[in-house]
């Protein structure tokens, strides 16, 4: 997997996008643009589930469509609940980071899926060494959305172009998993692979780093949430 | 006296710098000439890189398509789909691919930049990746 990212070789495989609103427009760019896999986020508070026509045009079509709850809380306490109650729901779940007690919580609750932006309306990352090896504990993938950096005004990008160096430099470290998603509500946000690649080569990631989160890291998440059911505790599960 | 007309004798081809083709398709809400396209591209490389790091890059524009709504049937809005081919140094595709998704706005609308693929020539980028 080393060498240049423009090497279309390297690019086989199953590529992934775990954060799209439910568009129906959507999910056929995601198609076009070579996504095997889309999730699509719903709000947690404004839940109203339409996940019907979604699976129409799965059938139709060679895209797999997975359904995940985004949920906002204001203290760990809430986010239990919410985790709780969105599990029955959904197939991933996904907490909106950027508070920093609710950034701690999630990476030490193995409940949750993703922590979406954890550096929200922050000057720094949003996770030091010690949130990074709870979330590499509890396998909490940490999410880095593609949508911050491009709506971002251009001058200021290169803070977020920081913020996202320094999550990468503590992914190297202490080994959390780590995602790019869109977090795309029109097809004007959506990127393809290729173009997340490059775009993760601005930010400092080799081609296997980018390749992982992209493809093998969503992939896994979805695995571990379709066996979710049949696991009784850490290691154990029923056949 | 030396007229201005005088052509420089090109450079053999182990010296010449080696090029990559980046083809390349633009989504749109209007109309776009070839000179939005250039524009929006060395805007996107000077907010990225800078004047510094654009200068290494050789970009050019070298070849753009209109495409039917025929060949784009998800069309809605008034949407026009072009297609294109970027130049730049064989060294610098990555970064050169890197500008490609950056570019979000254009007069104020939504634009979006797709790479369709590399190739060493015009040629094969256009057989291969275009396909008009």
């Amino acid at each position: 997997m080393e060498g240049k990212y423009s090497s279309r070789t390297q690019l086989k495989g199953n590529f992934f996008d775990l954060h799209v609103h439910a568009n129906p427009e959507l999910v056929k760019e995601a198609e076009r643009l070579g996504f095997a896999g889309v999730s699509l986020t719903y709000d947690f508070d404004n839940y109203k589930s339409n996940f019907e026509e979604f699976k129409e045009i799965e059938k139709n079509s060679n895209i797999l469509i997975k359904k995940c709850l985004e949920i906002s809380c204001k203290n760990p306490e809430e986010l239990k609940k919410k985790v709780q109650k969105s599990r029955k729901k959904s197939d991933i779940v996904m907490v909106r980071g950027g508070d920093l007690k609710i950034n701690r919580a999630v990476c030490e609750y193995r409940g949750v899926d993703i922590l979406s932006q954890p550096y929200r309306g922050r000057k720094d990352t949003g996770i030091n060494h010690v949130l990074a090896r709870k979330a590499a504990e509890n396998d909490v993938a940490i999410e880095i959305n593609l949508n911050t950096f491009l709506k971002t005004n251009l001058r200021y990008r290169y803070r977020i172009i920081s913020q996202y160096r320094h999550i990468i430099e503590l992914k190297r470290k202490y080994k959390f998993p780590l995602i790019f998603a869109s977090n795309a509500s029109t097809k004007y946000e959506l990127r393809n692979p290729q173009d997340i690649f490059a775009l993760s080569h601005c930010f400092g990631m080799t081609m296997e780093e980018s390749f992982d989160a992209v493809s093998t890291i969503p992939e896994h998440i979805i695995e571990k949430n379709d066996k979710r059911d049949s696991f009784i505790m850490d290691g154990v599960r029923t056949i | 006296m030396i007229s201005m007309n005088q052509k420089l004798k090109i450079l053999p081809p182990t010296i010449r710098d080696k090029k990559r083709y980046i083809a390349f398709e633009v989504i749109f809400q209007g109309n776009l000439v070839r000179e939005d396209i250039i524009g929006m591209i060395l805007d996107a490389s000077l907010y990225l890189y800078g004047a510094c790091g654009t200068g290494k890059f050789d970009i050019w524009v070298v070849k753009l398509w209109n495409c039917s709504k025929a060949e784009y049937p998800n069309n809605s809005n008034n949407e026009k789909k072009i297609k294109g081919i970027l130049r730049c140094r064989r060294e610098e595709v990555d970064s050169v691919m890197a500008i490609i998704p950056t570019i979000t706005k254009f007069r104020g609308k939504n634009v979006v930049f797709h790479t369709l693929g590399i190739s060493g020539t015009i040629k094969s980028a256009t057989k291969n990746f275009i396909k008009l």
